[in-house]
């Protein structure tokens, strides 16, 4: 039987800046699914540039390059789904424009 | 005798009922990151405390990948189980910094009839993110053993009306001065609004939850916390943050006496009997608790990990 995991990585956060996620080992896995929740618009009309990004160490990181960059607005839950081959480490890198949300960000994966 | 089962004898000392047997490279079986309760209004808040929980790193399946060496694998196979913390600190005798704690858990209720004896035992590995050098002003500034405060083993048991907390923690270092000397979990008297770092209303009672409650002090001793008698002992953490070795550990107790009976890591023995386990009134919900629970502090600005390879939790 395969193994499923969902963790979190943001927990009802108000967030307002640019951020990465924490670096998450997914060596195990053979998909990868990003669930980025916008929970509440608290703050004009925010929009999240998410790009996944892939390390081979944990510490230094490159654009992955072939899942396709997200720009995520409005309440609700957005999918992304990672390109296979990821490796082992990946993180989401995000820049946020025009406001601030309170967002939930976790990471399933299946293997 | 399976392969499994020859690696199970030898590598552990179980009593005689095993209750989980968790090998973490076929999975997370169950263990998990710790999380707050969200029960509150309006939207599923979290009640107000001082330590916010759901800002922890995930507990997550490892391969123990560097920078330089590559894969370093498991003890058996190639993942291990991993509790991180955030590259947060705060001083010593302050409450933990948010994010500067990792905590896994594997949440059961159950006690066997005729039962007196619980015991943890587990396989794990500690070391530093090999994240930049320090200051060049000491020998070795790309190791970072110093930026690991502390982990520890223990349990969380409610039966007969009671809650237990107990626990072993290893103190690697207070504020970057290394220390490597074993505590027990166990509260000194006060008030729960001390234990609670002065913070009125908060939920927590004295002696729960010592991992981040209990007021600490320089010289590392805390309130939830006591030394170990002849607690010293230098674990291996190898001449690099990127080499892992795999060590052992076991704490017993008995929940009749409410006592420590024996706490063992590598070839190091303590008698404990006669140093007791601190109980309150029990919570509400939560009759025949049975958590094993394991976690990680850092004290630098930089992530710390645990690594485990595999838990046994046995009752007789």
């Amino acid at each position: 039987m395969k193994n499923f995991n969902a963790s979190h990585l943001q927990v009802k956060k108000c967030i307002k800046e640019a951020f990465q996620t924490f670096p998450y080992e997914v060596g195990w896995a053979d998909e990868v699914i990003f669930f980025f929740t916008i929970e509440h618009i608290t703050e004009g009309n925010p929009v999240f540039t998410a790009k996944v990004q892939l390390s081979p160490d944990g510490v230094r990181w490159g654009d992955d390059g072939e899942t396709p960059v997200a720009k995520l607005s409005g309440e609700g839950v957005h999918i992304i789904k990672v390109a296979p081959n990821f490796g082992n480490y990946i993180r989401l890198s995000v820049e946020t424009t025009g406001g601030e949300a309170m967002l939930c960000v976790s990471i399933h994966c299946k293997g | 005798m399976s392969v499994d089962e020859v690696l199970m004898r030898g590598r552990f000392s179980p009593l005689k009922n095993v209750l989980s047997y968790d090998v973490f490279n076929t999975g997370f079986n169950g263990w998990m990151s710790l999380m707050p309760n969200f029960t509150e209004y309006p939207d599923f808040d979290v009640p107000k405390t001082l330590i916010c929980k759901d800002q922890y790193p995930p507990a997550m399946l490892s391969s123990a990948t560097y920078r330089y060496p590559g894969t370093h694998g498991a003890m058996s196979g190639t993942f291990s189980l991993k509790l991180s913390t955030k590259p947060v600190h705060n001083p010593y005798c302050e409450p933990p910094k948010t994010g500067s704690l990792g905590h896994g858990l594997k949440r059961m209720a159950f006690w066997r009839p005729g039962c007196r004896y619980l015991q943890i035992e587990s396989w794990f590995s500690h070391t530093a993110e090999q994240d930049c050098m320090d200051p060049n002003d000491r020998p070795q500034p790309g190791l970072h053993e110093n930026s690991i405060r502390a982990f520890g083993w223990g349990f969380d048991i409610q039966r007969n009306g009671m809650r237990t907390f107990c626990g072993m923690r290893y103190l690697n270092a207070v504020d970057g001065e290394m220390k490597q000397k074993w505590q027990y979990m166990y509260p000194t008297p006060g008030t729960d609004k001390d234990w609670a770092y002065g913070l009125e209303g908060e939920w927590c009672k004295r002696g729960i939850d010592a991992f981040w409650f209990g007021k600490r002090y320089q010289d590392g001793h805390t309130d939830g916390f006591q030394w170990l008698p002849d607690g010293d002992q230098r674990l291996c953490y190898n001449e690099t943050d990127d080499k892992l070795n795999w060590q052992y550990v076991r704490m017993k107790i008995d929940v009749e006496n409410n006592e420590y009976v024996e706490f063992q890591c590598q070839d190091k023995v303590w008698d404990m009997r006669g140093i007791p386990t601190f109980s309150r009134e029990a919570y509400g919900r939560i009759d025949y608790l049975l958590n094993p629970t394991i976690w990680v502090e850092g004290g630098a600005d930089r992530s710390v990990f645990l690594y485990l390879d595999s838990v046994l939790i046995s009752m007789e």
